[in-house]
């Protein structure tokens, strides 16, 4: 039966489930904001719905997103990453509302969105754990505590904020001083960020991997995973580039991590797509993190290395379908690297060049090549909301063959306008660490070569500046 | 006698030359762009030309040196050296021949014996031929290009440089060739460099037939020009009295202060019984038949005097300084006065000045003062410092006679005496520490610069820093043909403009809307390869009316000078800053040193007194009235 999903979201994600819609016979709902007129997705969607004029305020809003679904007769919200995502209370209101959800419960992203809930339950069912605290109790009881446990643990040690995510609300101590300065900062701005003044501590892994699993749930008591992924380069806590699957040269303890995954999905009662994080130290002890009940965005590696379409089957799953394979026929092969190609300038601290056109989009193609991206030419940024470009995918038989496709891939992409972060990626896969398979969260602080880079024109651009010049000026100073 | 082609060794060649009664022919393709228009004869264009250059079969193209390095750094925005190799590439049997002005290389002022050494070593891997001369006929002045063109392995070709005049004899030319051989050695080619294309037919036969006469072995490689239009029966006279080889160009090309039409002179001298050996006369024909197709492109660097100039005859001016001499007089206003200034003053001017051959940079330097005598009313009321220089014996010693103590006097004051006895004479030039330029240039670049490039700066550092920086963001321009990279006023909507970038890659860029932005600025929109993009370029026209503004009088500037407040003159570069913020100065110190026209003029002081304020930097552009020193004038 054909049923009407809307999309929640906007960018690329829109476009990559409204594609997953369409290819599954139902109809795609796009919502959108006024700085987004111009967006991709409302063209590719079947229906479109001007929620507001933003700018975000209206993406986050719960009632809105509501009526625009309930005033289109949707049957499913498909919620994507970021915005109502992880809100418990938008689930709900699905819920509420007669709409499917794709993605667990109300209930499931409740417990997994507050970080001491989610730490209880994994503890619970033995799933191992980086040492931390409950809420800290409020006020100076709550400093004595913190002051206990780094005196037990050591520093470092991370003040987070229990309602939270996305890297913010987080913070590294590194002695009593700086814990006694930072502890009411941390609540103050845990409050205001997230409406929730309670913050925990975690102590710190010293420079971890960060490798998570995709796993995958029906109805009917089916979880499986689709192998690991390692997110470790990163810039302040905000992936970058993501691989699938893992790098570290041991089956094992891969096997032992997805096989923790698994666990750990069961004992949430989880259901849907979700992802369980974990951080590895240099002993190859890892640790629960944390797990998303979301769509990630680096999804794709996951897929082009078990061919599983994880958003197709996210639908399938919430509109009632079992899981259409078990463990045994998830079979990895390669590997697959994708890049964040964002607009930004990394070398001055990855300053986001929003509001600027895109002059000239070309795109590499060619085997192992996937594009998710909404950009065109002649498309203007959006000043007002990220600056997520295009991811590029690839993928390839063994490691060498992909780095050296990725390579190719970014020095055939023009991109004009906006700076991005196409040349730093070009340096990356010149890195030897980086092509051993070498790095762990403290990639870019350690390699700080990568930012010393010129962007290189092409010679035809250059020459074509120069007939500009020629052209626009009244007394041409070369014929003069 | 078989060709001569580039790389035989010098025996061979000189063997070669020496055994035929007839005679073999140099291109002066880089003497007819630089004397007939300004030097900018893009290599576009001689790239087109090569092949059939190449078949035409000359003795040598003469396709370097003079004033060409610095304006293909500075106008044509291309790298000498790639010129060389991309031509030699199309050209592999013609030998390369340049034109070096001694210890001045290719600028105007002597250069330290290591930069010479280090310059010709870099262009010698790609020039054969060196012709090198000194405008005082002065050979010390030559001896270490000399030197490193031997050591190179190269064709070495000094010249005399000729004259017309009094002391300008048979006896006086034979003995200068004597001075030459005695540091030479025999296996030389000998100029006779006419670059005023001066004396009669009979005055060249006879002092070719002088030459040959004590020097019976000697090769003699006539250089003329045609200013008068009577070049070919000069290079006749010099064939039928001995002379080898000589110089001609494409005639598309020709038609007033270079050489002559080659065809003319091949057409001319077969009546006399005499072939040019190795030519093909339709290579030389189908030539011709390219350029003039691309003559239209460069109509406006020809000469604003049209004809010929049989009155050189009186001035004497060089047929390579003709162009930017007329240049100057219409953008100076004084095209009108050029009458009194090439018949009267200039020969004057001349002969005040010891008669000396008027060539680069003395040329420039009678050229400059004869201009300054007409135009401010005081003659020698405003000595340049090269004049200054050139009486002080700098540049050599005078080869007949010294000017005039009244000369001396107006440059130099009542204790001129003085001044000359303390200053006078050649100036030893330090040596430069290369290795340290070279790391002020990397500085300047932001990255490693190859010794070519060193090379080029090392001759003019900051016109050679722009063209870089140029190259950086514009790329290898030099794949514009004239028809683009000249273009004035715009291309038309819609235009279509193809080309094949350095790379090999062809290219098609369509021409599309301007569009005014809400900031003022210009939005061009240009279709590259199929694919729209936009360049964004600064509105002009306000930053011009400014300029404008600010221009003062002569009297303005003088009278801010009095009170500290020093001024640009008139229009130049900066080329020195000798003081530093804070400094002391006294009365005629030297603040800064301004180059104009080829010239420097120090900027000096009338009062003592504190540097309190800076406001240029050495590269910079300024014009009349812009504010140069600020001096706190000592009570």
């Amino acid at each position: 039966m054909k049923k009407k999903i809307l999309v929640a979201n906007r960018g690329e994600i829109a476009l990559r489930i409204i594609r997953a819609i369409q290819e599954l016979g139902h109809i795609a709902v796009a919502i959108y904001e006024t700085p987004d007129s111009a967006a991709l997705h409302i063209r590719v969607a079947d229906e479109a719905v001007l929620i507001g004029d933003g700018p975000r305020s209206d993406y986050l809003n719960i009632d809105t997103v509501i009526k625009a679904a309930k005033n289109h007769d949707v049957d499913a919200i498909h919620p994507g990453y970021g915005f109502l995502a992880e809100n418990p209370d938008f689930a709900r209101a699905c819920e509420e509302n007669g709409i499917i959800f794709i993605g667990p419960s109300s209930e499931v992203i409740h417990n997994l969105g507050n970080k001491v809930i989610a730490r209880q339950i994994m503890k619970e069912a033995g799933i191992p754990m980086v040492p931390g605290t409950s809420n800290l109790s409020l006020g100076d009881a709550g400093l004595q505590e913190a002051l206990d446990f780094a005196a037990e643990y050591k520093y470092p040690i991370m003040l987070k904020a229990t309602t939270g995510g996305g890297g913010r609300g987080i913070r590294l101590v590194e002695n009593d001083e700086q814990l006694k300065i930072e502890y009411p900062v941390a609540r103050a701005e845990a409050k205001a960020a997230f409406n929730d003044e309670n913050v925990y501590l975690e102590k710190v892994v010293v420079k971890p991997k960060h490798v998570e699993v995709q796993v995958m749930a029906d109805r009917f008591g089916t979880t499986v995973h689709l192998g690991t992924r390692d997110c470790s380069i990163q810039r302040r806590n905000q992936k970058l580039v993501e691989i699938a699957p893992s790098m570290i040269p041991d089956q094992n303890l891969l096997d032992r991590i997805c096989d923790t995954a698994v666990k750990a999905t069961r004992a949430a009662n989880y259901f849907n797509a979700g992802t369980v994080e974990f951080l590895i130290d240099h002993d190859k002890n890892f640790y629960f993190m944390e797990i998303n009940t979301r769509v990630q965005v680096e999804h794709t590696v996951s897929e082009m290395v078990t061919g599983i379409d994880i958003v197709r089957t996210q639908i399938k799953l919430a509109l009632g379908k079992k899981l259409a394979f078990a463990q045994e026929d998830v079979q990895l092969r390669g590997h697959a690297i994708e890049m964040r190609i964002n607009a930004e300038d990394p070398q001055n601290d990855f300053m986001p060049e929003g509001g600027k056109t895109v002059s000239v989009y070309r795109s590499p193609g060619g085997y192992g090549v996937r594009l998710d991206g909404f950009v065109y030419q002649g498309f203007t940024i959006p000043e007002v909301y990220d600056s997520l470009l295009v991811k590029l995918t690839v993928f390839g038989f063994s490691w060498h063959e992909t780095v050296d496709r990725l390579r190719r891939c970014l020095k055939n992409y023009v991109i004009t306008g906006p700076k991005t972060t196409i040349p730093f990626y070009l340096n990356l896969v010149n890195d030897p660490d980086f092509q051993k398979g070498d790095f762990d969260t403290s990639y870019l602080e350690t390699h700080q070569h990568l930012f010393d880079y010129t962007v290189d024109v092409s010679e035809v651009n250059k020459l074509a500046r120069l007939i500009a010049e020629i052209h626009h000026k009244k007394e041409n100073k070369y014929a003069a | 006698m078989d060709r001569i082609v580039q790389g035989m060794s010098i025996n061979e060649v000189l063997k070669n030359l020496r055994s035929i009664d007839d005679y073999v022919i140099c291109n002066t393709a880089r003497d007819l762009s630089q004397s007939d228009f300004k030097n900018r004869i893009l290599l576009h264009t001689d790239l087109l030309t090569a092949e059939a250059r190449e078949k035409a079969g000359y003795f040598s193209l003469e396709i370097t040196g003079g004033a060409s390095v610095h304006v293909d750094i500075l106008r044509k925005q291309v790298d000498p050296f790639l010129k060389l190799e991309l031509l030699r590439q199309k050209m592999p049997n013609t030998m390369f021949q340049t034109l070096c002005r001694g210890v001045n290389l290719f600028g105007y002022r002597p250069y330290p014996q290591n930069v010479i050494r280090f310059t010709v070593k870099e262009f010698a891997k790609y020039v054969d031929v060196w012709r090198v001369f000194d405008f005082m006929n002065h050979i010390p002045n030559m001896q270490s290009v000399f030197e490193e063109v031997q050591l190179a392995g190269k064709i070495l070709e000094p010249c005399i440089c000729f004259s017309t005049g009094p002391e300008h004899t048979d006896d006086y030319y034979v003995k200068k060739v004597g001075e030459i051989l005695e540091v030479t050695g025999d296996e030389i080619l000998l100029c006779i460099k006419n670059h005023g294309g001066l004396g009669t037919p009979k005055r060249i036969g006879d002092l070719v037939a002088a030459i040959k006469d004590k020097y019976p072995d000697m090769v003699i490689h006539y250089h003329g020009h045609n200013t008068d239009g009577n070049d070919i029966g000069r290079i006749t006279a010099a064939i039928l009295n001995g002379a080898t080889i000589v110089d001609a160009a494409d005639h598309a090309f020709t038609g007033y202060f270079g050489p002559p039409p080659l065809l003319s002179v091949i057409q001319t001298l077969e009546e006399y019984g005499k072939t040019a050996v190795g030519i093909d006369v339709d290579a030389v024909i189908e030539t011709s038949e390219i350029l003039r197709d691309e003559r239209p492109h460069y109509e406006l660097f020809e000469s604003q005097f049209k004809g010929f100039l049989p009155t050189v005859q009186i001035h004497k001016l060089p047929g390579g300084a003709m162009g930017s001499s007329f240049e100057q007089a219409v953008k100076g206003g004084f095209l009108d006065r050029m009458p009194e200034i090439l018949h009267d003053e200039l020969p004057r001017v001349q002969k005040e000045l010891g008669n000396y051959w008027s060539v680069t940079p003395g040329s420039q330097i009678l050229w400059t003062t004869a201009v300054s005598n007409v135009m401010e009313g005081e003659r020698y009321g405003n000595c340049s410092g090269d004049l200054k220089n050139l009486l002080l014996g700098k540049y050599g010693p005078f080869p007949f006679y010294q000017p005039a103590d009244w000369i001396y006097e107006k440059a130099f004051g009542p204790d001129w005496r003085k001044t000359l006895e303390e200053e006078g004479g050649i100036e030893e030039i330090e040596d430069m520490d290369i290795d340290k330029e070279r790391e002020t240039l990397e500085e300047r670049l932001g990255y490693k610069p190859t010794e070519q490039q060193l090379v080029t700066y090392l001759q003019h550092p900051n016109d050679a820093v722009d063209f870089f920086k140029f190259e950086e963001k514009f790329g290898r321009s030099y794949v514009l043909p004239p028809s683009i990279f000249l273009k004035r006023g715009g291309f038309t909507l819609g235009e279509t403009i193809e080309f094949t970038d350095c790379n090999g890659k062809e290219h098609l860029i369509q021409v599309g809307p301007k569009q005014k932005n809400e900031d003022g600025n210009i939005n061009v929109y240009l279709n590259v390869d199929h694919f729209q993009r936009v360049y964004v370029m600064e509105a002009e026209q306000a930053a011009a009316g400014a300029a404008k503004q600010a221009e003062m009088s002569k009297e303005e500037i003088a009278d801010l000078a009095t009170i500290g407040d020093l001024r640009a003159p008139f229009s130049a570069n900066v080329c020195e800053v000798v003081v530093e913020s804070g400094q002391k100065v006294e009365a005629g110190d030297r603040l800064i040193m301004l180059e104009a026209m080829k010239m420097q003029t120090p900027v000096v002081t009338e009062a003592a007194g504190v540097v309190e304020k800076i406001s240029v930097k050495v590269g910079d552009a300024v014009k009349p009235g812009d504010k140069l020193v600020k001096l706190v004038i000592a009570e």
